[in-house]
């Protein structure tokens, strides 16, 4: 192309259109580097912009000072979603701290513990931890956790309101010998999901509450018929094949409780039957006949072809399988209602019931809440977070309706926060069945998670993969009972 | 070694060996001194000496100064962590705790720890059916592509069959776990669909480990497939022409000569192949967490768990200072027998 008067610069093959051209060299380093910095300059403004914008609308943006206090927390997530943010935000406006969220995303409990634990040891000043039952015993028993109860009797009059809102269950849960580790904000029953529209097009109507196993195997055995599965849960402690192990009556730790904790009882919930200082996790018996036969039963369920073999993790596959319509029926708690919502299903498209009776209609159960860690130069400022938490307006801002994003990822631990208006625009109908399952069934038990939880769930996965594939409870749970021996004896 | 070449003056000695000549000639010539002891007065000559003397200085320490982040990074990254492992291992730490010297007590549970030896041999199976596999797929692979005519297919093999290495472990982990799964996967679909029989990809002790070798086998063949074409390149032309004039098989060519003089690459893929696969972790933690069972626990899974799940770092320590040994040993044994396997021609030394 013949190059064109008074043309505009990089149209057709001008001199400056590229470094193959003699005449004039390519972009000198001078050149270079005036196009970089105002290209470089150009990003920092488009950089700020918005910035200008929101403050212009009114939002406030807060930077730390140097001797503002921070207070940072371990929490399970890749990110902190928009509710944790509010939460925040609301909690920094009030005290002037700044919260810095440490999240450390693991496919299980045990993976976030790991890292919290590491990050402690390499130093990282956390000041709170988010703690499932599955850690509670391991941070307590470990001196990692700080008991409350200092603090919470100095505020007992703050927090009357609080324990009045908590069923006293949930309380227990988080009790170690008899000290308060934590407030409870959410928990989790292992209730019995199922897929109304599968159920609708099998013409098999809902359940009554007091249904048995032999209902369920029933139920199930329907779909091994046809291409649908009957039947499929994830391999973890919270959750599995150890709901059934607690409906038949057994576990794979010896049951007992601590004593103490009366100055709890006797000061947030007079008049009730006082409980106990937490959950006592003692000799295993993993091989105990009941357990054993939990297990063999969902492998029979397997080799019957109404359940696929189980996948281990977070149950995000199950969750998918469930929401697209493969799967009847299967266990969940809350947090399921938000995500089944979150991956497309229609409120009305599931439901949950409470989990079948078999020798004893027993429900598995987890509870969460934030622990002050013990190395924390933030005590006093890590209560008042840990009070922020769990108010109302916060719980449900977290986990229940109020939730910027989406709704319902957990199961409130406040009564109060649960209604059929928050449970309307994400199912399931009948949400009473999560704070029913507290109500109606006292035997319901934490998931056992002594202080050696980490190795205990790597042993329950091992083993409960190699009874699927031997086809043989019995041995694979010969092989934990041995496992969690040494454990226990450690 | 030719006459008259002093000792290290050899092929190596070209680096520091003209350095420290241009410092003893810095040091001989910057002070001229008369047979009587007075110094002489400077020539031209030995200006010019001193100038290159200094310049070479100069760049010594340029050299030294440029060796510095290498030599560090080595030693904060690679040997300071092997050393810490080391001294770990001796002790007993559970991160929360101060760690409690306990000295070899570690080694002595590790050798009768019944999931960790195992593993060891779990980690034995795996590496050599990967390293086989490797080795053989990649050298089939990368001789019917360079037999190709057209240079751009032959392109196209070669971009399709390195694309899997440039992919993430994880992903391709995950979307293998589906595609394999017994219940809901592709493979077992298709297979009901051609009235065969599911097979328990990952739900049969000896499904699973083959699974994973598959899977770890089709991700990284496109190293030793990239490494054979580069060597089939290099095989003189003017050999296989005279040996095929001289009425030598196709087979007969490939033995005698193509084989030898790709030995050392298959010598350098078998060595790096095993390192890695003695290693293997990502695919079996992410596809079957080690399962069913211990079916396919490896090594690194063990020491991962000991560490980052039991919180026995010592205990994981000595599990890697065992795998190091182990490496090294092996490492130490595929040189010593490809002594007797391996061709170098003249050009790349004895």
């Amino acid at each position: 192309m013949t190059p064109q008067k008074n043309a505009t610069p990089g149209e057709g093959n001008m001199p400056s259109s590229g470094p193959i051209d003699g005449a004039r060299p390519g972009t000198s380093r001078r050149d270079f580097l005036k196009i970089a910095g105002g290209v470089g300059l150009a990003a920092g403004v488009v950089a700020v912009a918005p910035t200008t914008a929101w403050a212009s609308k009114g939002f406030q943006v807060r930077r730390p000072s140097a001797t503002q206090v921070q207070l940072r927390m371990a929490i399970n997530a890749g990110s902190p979603n928009a509710g944790q943010k509010a939460l925040a935000a609301s909690f920094e406006a009030e005290t002037g701290a700044k919260v810095v969220y440490e999240a450390y995303e693991a496919v299980d409990w045990n993976g976030f513990f790991a890292k919290v634990l590491t990050q402690l040891a390499a130093g990282v000043p956390l000041d709170c931890a988010y703690v499932a039952t599955e850690g509670m015993q391991l941070f307590s028993h470990s001196g990692l956790s700080m008991p409350l109860d200092s603090f919470v009797m100095r505020d007992k009059a703050e927090l009357k309101p609080y324990f009045a809102d908590i069923h006293p269950l949930l309380t227990e849960c988080e009790m170690y010998q008899g000290s308060l580790m934590m407030l409870p904000t959410e928990f989790n029953a292992g209730d019995l999901y199922y897929d109304t529209t599968l159920f609708e097009k099998a013409g098999i109507p809902r359940p009554p509450d007091d249904w048995t196993e032999a209902d369920f195997i029933n139920i199930v055995k329907h779909w091994a018929n046809v291409q649908d599965v009957g039947w499929d849960w994830v391999v973890r402690l919270w959750g599995s094949w150890s709901s059934w192990m607690y409906a038949n009556g057994s576990n794979l730790l010896t049951e007992g409780k601590y004593g103490g904790g009366d100055w709890l009882w006797s000061t947030f919930y007079p008049g009730q039957p006082a409980r106990s200082g937490g959950w006592h996790w003692g000799e295993p018996t993993a091989n105990a006949p009941g357990t054993v036969e939990a297990l063999q039963l969902m492998i029979d369920l397997k080799q019957q072809g109404i359940s696929p073999s189980p996948d281990a993790g977070g149950g995000g596959t199950l969750q998918g399988l469930f929401a697209s319509n493969h799967i009847a029926t299967t266990i969940g708690g809350g947090f399921w209602a938000g995500g089944l919502y979150e991956a497309g299903m229609k409120p009305n498209a599931y439901d949950v019931m409470y989990f079948p009776k078999w020798k004893v209609q027993k429900h598995l159960i987890g509870v969460g809440g934030f622990t002050v860690l013990e190395k924390s130069k933030n005590h006093d400022l890590a209560w008042e977070w840990i009070k922020h938490s769990t108010t109302a307006d916060a719980i449900s801002t977290v986990y229940g309706p109020r939730a910027p994003d989406k709704g319902n990822t957990s199961t409130p631990a406040r009564r109060s926060v649960l209604s059929a208006a928050g449970y309307a625009p994400t199912g399931p109908k009948h949400w009473d069945v999560f704070y029913g399952t507290l109500d109606n069934y006292p035997n319901t038990t934490p998931i056992p998670a002594p202080f050696y939880y980490e190795a205990l769930a790597t042993a329950f996965l091992a083993r409960t993969t190699q009874g699927f594939s031997s086809g043989n409870a019995q041995s694979a749970l010969n092989g934990l009972q041995a496992d969690l021996e040494k454990l226990y004896k450690a | 070694m030719p006459e008259g070449r002093a000792p290290g003056s050899g092929p190596w000695d070209i680096g520091f060996g003209e350095e420290a000549r241009a410092m003893v000639e810095m040091a001989t010539v910057s002070r001229p001194v008369s047979p009587n002891g007075e110094h002489r007065p400077r020539t031209a000559g030995t200006r010019t000496a001193q100038r290159r003397s200094s310049l070479h200085a100069g760049e010594s320490k340029m050299g030294v100064l440029m060796v510095i982040p290498t030599v560090a990074g080595i030693v904060v990254f690679t040997a300071g962590p092997i050393v810490a492992s080391f001294a770990l291992s001796l002790f007993r730490w559970n991160v929360i705790n101060n760690p409690k010297f306990i000295g070899l007590s570690n080694y002595r549970s590790l050798v009768h720890d019944s999931v960790v030896l195992k593993a060891f041999f779990t980690t034995a199976i795996m590496a050599v059916s990967i390293v086989g596999l490797q080795l053989t797929l990649g050298l089939v692979l990368a001789i019917a592509v360079e037999r190709r005519r057209g240079a751009q297919l032959r392109k196209l093999y070669r971009a399709a069959f390195f694309f899997p290495l440039m992919t993430s472990a994880a992903s391709i982990s995950i979307v293998m776990g589906y595609i394999f799964d017994d219940h809901f996967g592709v493979v077992n679909y298709y297979l009901t669909l051609l009235h065969l029989p599911a097979v328990p990809w990952l739900g049969s002790t000896a499904g699973s480990v083959v699974t994973v070798v598959l899977v770890v086998v089709w991700q990284q063949l496109g190293f030793t497939f990239i490494l054979f074409v580069a060597a089939l390149g290099n095989v003189p032309q003017e050999l296989i022409e005279a040996s095929a004039v001289d009425g030598a098989s196709s087979r007969q060519r490939f033995r005698k000569i193509t084989l030898p003089m790709i030995s050392p690459t298959v010598l350098f893929a078998a060595i790096v192949g095993l390192i890695n696969s003695l290693q293997i972790f990502d695919q079996p933690y992410i596809m079957t967490q080690g399962g069913p069972g211990n079916a396919t626990n490896t090594v690194v899974m063990t020491l991962y768990e000991a560490g980052f799940e039991d919180l026995k770092f010592g205990y994981a320590s000595a599990i890697s200072v065992f795998l190091f040994v182990a490496v090294l040993i092996l490492t130490a044994a595929q040189f010593r027998i490809s002594r007797r396997w391996v061709y170098y021609s003249s050009a790349e030394g004895a």
